[in-house]
């Protein structure tokens, strides 16, 4: 299998000389293609500023991370919205879909923004909706949505570029527990039958459970990695509960 | 402290106030630039002279003032609870401190003085420079030269202007006052914008109303072009309905647009999915509900401002040429009781009240007009109220450089008359031989001459001469010169031109002002939507580009359906001008073209540039 991305030595300092909060402190984490992993820590542990500099959002002090082969920390200005557009989707807490628009124009706008074909637009948008069971509320606006559906069709616009790479950042946190579940599962058919690699930061370890792999950030360094290795999503979850718990009071605040 | 939170917050909110400042100065400077108008070029030069249209101008301006004054006041209010309703959130916040609303009331009433204050010296200033150019344009436009004329301030203009705004800064700031103390804590707090609610109509229903939209301007279009101008303005009953038609359809039309083009641009994929048109396109039609009454007002307050100042302008090239045909002789005295009291003769008089004919007229002819007799000259009973005699009358055309009549006698010219002596003739005349003439009695004496020279002065002295003999006669000479007459006329085009630029500037200041503000608020709601699409990994440049359009859209719409109405009014209204003379169109709509892009394009490009700097966030 592929390397989709390779994260190496990666250090994240905030501040100046006097006073430097280290976010990251030599972060090395490797994902194959079609891989699911979650990234899971207390707050404060630099789970967000991972996720950032691997979105390009933010710039690491040091280290390296490469995408698909493609370095990221060489490239500037309007390179890196192209990479960003093309090679990556974003899912976010608040589902940011624009209220303006239709549920299938929100996630054509994410094609047209790639300048991708025209004619093949629909097609493409219906059936990524049907991936995401959000067919029958693409002629909806935002507001005539639950919330679940709104965070479907978020993860519909994330993928339906086919990206390299998928970063999800807390996609539950503002969702009930049943609509939360649709969407997991969901996520779960996207990598398990069109293979999309998904990078998903949660709090949550229920969210982290259907994940293939989790890491455990804690003050910028990874500590802990668990696998699921065939194990069903009970047994799973009553894992990362435990290292969780082990954790002490440290998780318990955010669980 | 609440002076200087007041003095804070303007300052900070510049940015917020910039479009709300720009309105203020540029409707001060307006305002004094046309009170201060009797102390400009052209009006010095008239006022130098017996003409008393300075003062009529002078008063008209006057009353124009207060309708140019209500118009800026409410284009103030409604720019002020626009800026209110942006700082909800700021007011709510300082109420949650422990402020009492008389406090807030305070800051509020601080900051609108401020402001006004500010833009009142900027305005003044601003309109020093723009009286300045106003003047050296008619003064250019008469070639007229002002050796002692400089940049002024006129006292006057300048108090007028700022009692006016006074009383507007005053009824603005009771206003905001007013509405913070109405308003409740928790409107305030959760002031954010609620988003429309948004229906998905057939399409068969924006076609439907699109259809009728244009059915009911094609009829407004047709009332006013079967009628005329002149019928359509001034009869009630043809005047209401034309008017309601043609405000209905521009609403109609506004309002299913967007439906109708979504439709449209839907079927289209290539377009559709171009770029950010999607996005675009739904912004738009997001806001239809709540502008497309907007856009109607603005609509039609661009083709106020677009027909008047046409027309003013037009109006102006007619009366241009009206000078050289009104006036063909330096001078023309008509001696209006000849059959009475005889012939007066003029070379004596002048002579006797000291006036050098010789010295001062280039050229002079004395002619008669008679009483035409059926039985001497054959002309029929009524047909004409005076003759000529043939070598008089082809005196009068050699003058004026025009062939000399050859044809049959006697002959009938109707009342061209009017052209043929200064002042014109108001007679039906003919021409009869030299013969006959002599044989009829007399019944007019027509004096006409050309001045030696520079006649400005001579025409003062002969004046005086003719005016005291006329007082003697009994009032029945006139005098008419070509220095008078282009002096009234001048005065005439400057009454037509000023009242013009007033009001259509105010308007398109109105217009303009309206649809920047109403932007400016649009893109600021839209960041979080930028946002987003930064997010998905639109360029900037995309981003800016969609900001742009949407501003364009707001901007081009209503005016391209205003210069639609404006070219149809036109029409119309040429047909009226084009009865005094020739329309020289092509130039007052260069002229207007000039005058609204300066304006409206400012506007424009203000409003684009803030909008992008709004779209690229920080």
């Amino acid at each position: 299998m592929s390397e989709i991305l390779k994260i190496a030595g990666l250090c994240k300092t905030y501040g100046r000389r006097e006073a430097v909060t280290k976010a990251l402190d030599g972060v090395d984490l490797s994902l194959e293609a079609g891989e699911f992993v979650g990234v899971m820590g207390p707050s404060g542990s630099g789970k967000t500023t991972l996720l950032n500099c691997v979105a390009t959002i933010d710039r690491p002090t040091a280290g390296s991370i490469t995408i698909d082969g493609k370095e990221l920390t060489g490239l500037r200005g309007k390179e890196l919205a192209r990479f960003r557009r093309e090679r990556l989707g974003f899912i976010f807490q608040d589902c940011n879909l624009l209220d303006t628009l239709t549920a299938f124009e929100n996630i054509a706008l994410a094609l047209s923004i790639i300048r991708a074909p025209a004619g093949e637009i629909g097609r493409r948008v219906r059936e990524t909706a049907e991936l995401l069971g959000i067919s029958d509320c693409l002629d909806k606006y935002p507001y005539q949505m639950s919330g679940g559906q709104q965070q479907r069709c978020a993860a519909a616009r994330a993928i339906v570029t086919r990206p390299a790479l998928v970063l999800a950042d807390e996609p539950t946190g503002a969702l009930d527990s049943r609509s939360a579940r649709m969407l997991l599962e969901r996520l779960e058919a996207l990598n398990r039958d069109m293979g999309a690699t998904i990078l998903m930061v949660t709090h949550d370890a229920f969210t982290a459970s259907c994940c293939r792999r989790v890491v455990f950030l804690r003050d910028g360094r990874l500590f802990l990695e668990l696998r699921r290795e065939g194990q069903d999503r009970r047994a799973f979850f009553q894992k990362i509960i435990r290292v969780v718990s082990e954790l002490g009071g440290e998780l318990d605040d955010v669980l | 402290m609440s002076f200087k939170l007041a003095l804070r917050n303007v300052r900070r909110s510049f940015r917020d106030y910039g479009v709300y400042l720009l309105t203020l100065t540029f409707g001060v400077c307006l305002f004094y630039t046309f009170n201060s108008l009797d102390g400009q070029g052209a009006m010095v030069y008239l006022n130098q002279t017996q003409s008393t249209l300075t003062g009529a101008i002078m008063a008209l301006i006057n009353v124009f003032s207060v309708v140019v004054a209500v118009v800026l006041g409410c284009l103030i209010l409604y720019a002020n609870r626009f800026l209110l309703r942006r700082r909800k959130r700021e007011l709510g916040t300082y109420l949650l401190l422990g402020l009492d609303q008389g406090q807030v009331a305070r800051i509020l009433f601080l900051e609108t003085g401020a402001i006004g204050l500010l833009s009142l010296a900027a305005g003044l200033g601003l309109g020093v420079l723009a009286s300045f150019g106003m003047s050296e344009l008619t003064l250019s436009m008469f070639s007229l030269r002002l050796d002692e004329f400089a940049l002024t301030f006129s006292v006057r203009a300048a108090i007028q202007t700022s009692v006016y705004f006074g009383v507007i800064f005053l009824i603005v700031m009771l206003f905001s006052g007013l509405q913070v103390s109405r308003a409740r804590l928790i409107d305030l707090i959760q002031g954010e914008r609620k988003n429309e609610v948004l229906h998905n109509r057939p399409l068969g229903w924006a076609v439907a109303q699109f259809v009728l939209g244009v059915l009911c301007l094609l009829a407004a279009y047709g009332i006013l072009l079967w009628f005329g101008m002149a019928v359509a303005v001034a009869v009630l009953p043809i005047c209401v309905p034309m008017l309601s038609l043609g405000t209905l359809g521009t609403l109609l039309i506004f309002k299913s647009l967007s439906g109708f083009v979504l439709r449209l641009v839907q079927s289209r994929p290539g377009l559709y999915f171009k770029n950010l048109n999607v996005f675009t396109l739904r912004q738009w039609i997001s806001r239809v509900h709540t502008t497309y009454l907007a856009q109607t007002v603005i609509c039609i307050l661009l083709l106020l401002a677009i027909g008047i100042t046409a027309c003013s302008v037009g109006m102006n090239s007619v009366l241009e040429e009206a000078t050289n045909t009104a006036a063909p002789f330096d001078v023309t005295v008509q001696n209006r009781a000849a059959d009475e009291r005889g012939p007066l003769d003029f070379g004596a008089l002048l002579w006797e009240k000291g006036f050098d004919p010789d010295a001062r007229l280039a050229w002079s002819r004395d002619v008669l007009i008679y009483y035409s007799d059926e039985a001497i000259t054959g002309i029929r009973q009524g047909e004409v109220s005076g003759v000529f005699a043939l070598s008089d009358y082809n005196a009068l055309l050699e003058r004026q450089g025009l062939p000399p009549y050859t044809g049959p006698l006697p002959y009938i010219a109707g009342n061209r008359g009017e052209k043929l002596v200064t002042g014109g003739l108001g007679l039906y005349y003919g021409v009869v031989s030299d013969e006959q003439a002599a044989q009829l009695q007399v019944r007019r004496q027509i004096w006409c001459a050309d001045f030696a020279g520079d006649g400005e002065e001579s025409d003062a002295i002969l004046w005086s001469i003719i005016e005291d003999q006329d007082s003697e006669w009994g009032y029945s000479l006139t005098y008419a010169s070509r220095l008078v007459i282009y002096q009234e006329i001048m005065g005439n085009k400057l009454l037509v031109l000023y009242l013009g630029l007033y009001l259509g500037f105010t308007f398109l200041l109105a217009a303009a002002a309206v649809l920047a503000l109403q932007q400016l608020s649009q893109a600021a709601d839209n960041a979080g939507r930028y946002a987003v699409l930064r997010r998905l990994g639109a360029e900037e440049g995309m981003v800016a580009r969609s900001a742009t359009q949407q501003v364009a859209l707001a901007f081009l719409l209503p005016l391209a359906l205003a210069l639609v109405h404006s070219a149809v009014g036109m029409k119309a209204a040429n047909d009226i001008i084009a009865m005094a003379g020739r329309v020289d169109t092509v130039h007052s709509s260069a002229v207007t073209a000039l005058v609204l892009l300066a304006v409206y394009g400012g506007y424009f490009l203000a409003t684009s540039l803030a909008c992008r700097r709004l779209a690229r966030g920080q």
